[in-house]
């Protein structure tokens, strides 16, 4: 019996009945197999919740070898176990024990901890960004210029002052955007679109198996 | 190697204390730059302006923390404009700290006070984050009080709520306003609302996510986007309620004339070198 349940085939015909339970109903209106489409959809949402209990473990696992072994910088493993021990407890959806995102802790910790942590992480950004464009921006050939011109365009149609000092900066701006950038963005939509739909193909068809087993049979 | 020279090769700890200058300046010391009203604002303005009185609104703070310091200031704004407005607004999230930003956003402003005065469950209803992503905002289109039963400010049944007797799924909802900064974003919210239901939808989103914007704005899809800082602070303009953008355009300029500056000096070294080999 075991040995049935561990085919290859049951997780394909697994997934081709999810996938097909999912595409249909985009092209063939009948409720039954609507309602059967929302349904599987019902049961990702429960996959989905179990699975949130996978990170905190793994982050502690993780973590906690790092303190043990004392390996490298593990004092901060020490503040990240913390954090999620204290932050996942205060945090508990129990609000008749004061427990919830209003409790204290966890607002002072979400507020002054995180909220300010991780602006300025985003905000570290502006340096690198800064120093790439001074390093990046050299007209050395045909090629590089266009993207030096096109790119400072860009940069002074979303400033204020350019803009109000030549209002032509947002009309260019503009027209970047509007054109030769959608038309790479749409380019690469569909390409991407069309490489899904190769890879669902596959996938149906068993072709593909790298979410099986790691790839092997 | 001539000072003109080594204007291509400026060490990048420079660069960084001149960005760290010329983005702090102006914000301890606004220097109150001249900020044009463009064309992404006032559709975003006229978008929310041009809804239907009674009309049902899903707003999806879909960013977290790290996206606050591009995206709060239009969050504010526009819950100022549609709180101002006789609409039902249904707020919900598919991004897990969306729920607690949105808390962050009640601390600053009370729709129930003036000049607000709206009323808790019956003008709006906040059903907090849901997990499951792309699934999940397909599940709420189709049953929003089966995929959010309980409200997330007061704990009770969704359905217990007057707004919610005549609102049962995204077929009752006339526009979507999404602020974010990736995935679930746009594109799930195209996919599994926009689509399907044929419901308008505005985009608020990061600078660097509107090139990607761009398709679905120019195929309709996509109503009005606001794009970063400065859009937001335009549309604190047409609102007429100056706030966290507008301090902070100015730091947006100025970054924005350093790269500049720091561009043209690059080659110029760069040719000058060249001339001399």
């Amino acid at each position: 019996m075991s040995n049935i349940l561990r085919r290859i085939e049951i997780p394909i015909i697994l997934t081709i009945v999810a996938t097909v339970l999912q595409v249909t109903p985009y092209y063939i209106e009948y409720k039954p197999l609507d309602d059967a489409a929302n349904w599987i959809n019902l049961w990702v949402l429960l996959i989905v919740a179990w699975a949130t209990f996978i990170g905190p473990l793994s982050l502690i696992q993780v973590h906690g070898k790092t303190v043990q072994r004392r390996s490298s910088g593990w004092y901060y493993s020490v503040i990240v176990l913390v954090a999620t021990v204290v932050m996942a407890i205060s945090g508990l959806p129990l609000q008749e024990w004061g427990l919830g995102t209003k409790n204290p802790v966890y607002s002072w910790l979400f507020t002054y901890g995180q909220t300010a942590l991780s602006g300025t992480m985003y905000a570290i950004i502006a340096f690198f960004i800064t120093s790439a464009a001074y390093r990046a921006f050299r007209a050395k050939n045909i090629e590089s210029t266009l993207v030096l011109v096109a790119g400072l365009f860009m940069v002074m149609s979303n400033a204020p002052f350019f803009t109000a000092a030549w209002p032509g900066f947002k009309t260019i701006g503009d027209w970047i955007f509007a054109v030769p950038n959608m038309a790479t963005n749409r380019a690469v939509t569909i390409g991407a679109a069309l490489g899904a739909i190769a890879l669902a193909v596959r996938t149906l068809m068993g072709i593909e198996r790298g979410y099986l087993r790691g790839g092997g049979d | 190697m001539g000072f003109i020279d080594k204007l291509q090769d400026i060490d990048r700890r420079w660069v960084y204390l001149l960005t760290w200058i010329f983005v702090l300046f102006p914000l301890i010391f606004p220097l109150g730059l001249p900020v044009p009203i463009q064309s992404e604002s006032t559709k975003w303005y006229n978008s929310i302006k041009n809804i239907p009185d009674g009309s049902v609104v899903v707003f999806s703070p879909m960013y977290g923390t790290s996206g606050m310091p591009e995206l709060f200031p239009m969050t504010l704004a526009t819950m100022h404009q549609l709180w101002s407005k006789n609409v039902k607004i249904i707020v919900v999230t598919f991004w897990a700290e969306g729920a607690l930003v949105f808390d962050m956003l009640l601390r600053q402003m009370d729709p129930s006070a003036a000049p607000y005065n709206k009323v808790y469950g019956t003008d709006w209803i906040n059903v907090g984050y849901i997990p499951g992503s792309e699934p999940a905002m397909r599940a709420f289109g189709e049953d929003m009080a089966k995929t959010a039963p309980k409200d997330y400010i007061n704990g009770k049944d969704t359905k217990s709520y007057p707004i919610m007797a005549k609102i049962n799924s995204a077929k009752d909802v006339t526009l979507i306003v999404t602020i974010e900064t990736g995935t679930p974003g746009y594109p799930e919210w195209l996919r599994q609302w926009q689509e399907p239901y044929k419901i308008p939808m505005v985009v608020g989103c990061i600078g660097v996510s509107a090139p990607g914007v761009a398709p679905y704005l120019q195929s309709g899809q996509v109503s009005a986007m606001l794009p970063g800082l400065t859009s937001s602070a335009e549309y604190e303009l047409l609102i007429n309620r100056k706030g966290l953008a507008i301090a902070g355009v100015d730091a947006v300029s100025m970054s924005h004339i350093l790269v500049v500056l720091l561009v043209i000096l690059g080659n110029v070294g760069y040719f000058a070198t060249r001339r001399k080999s």
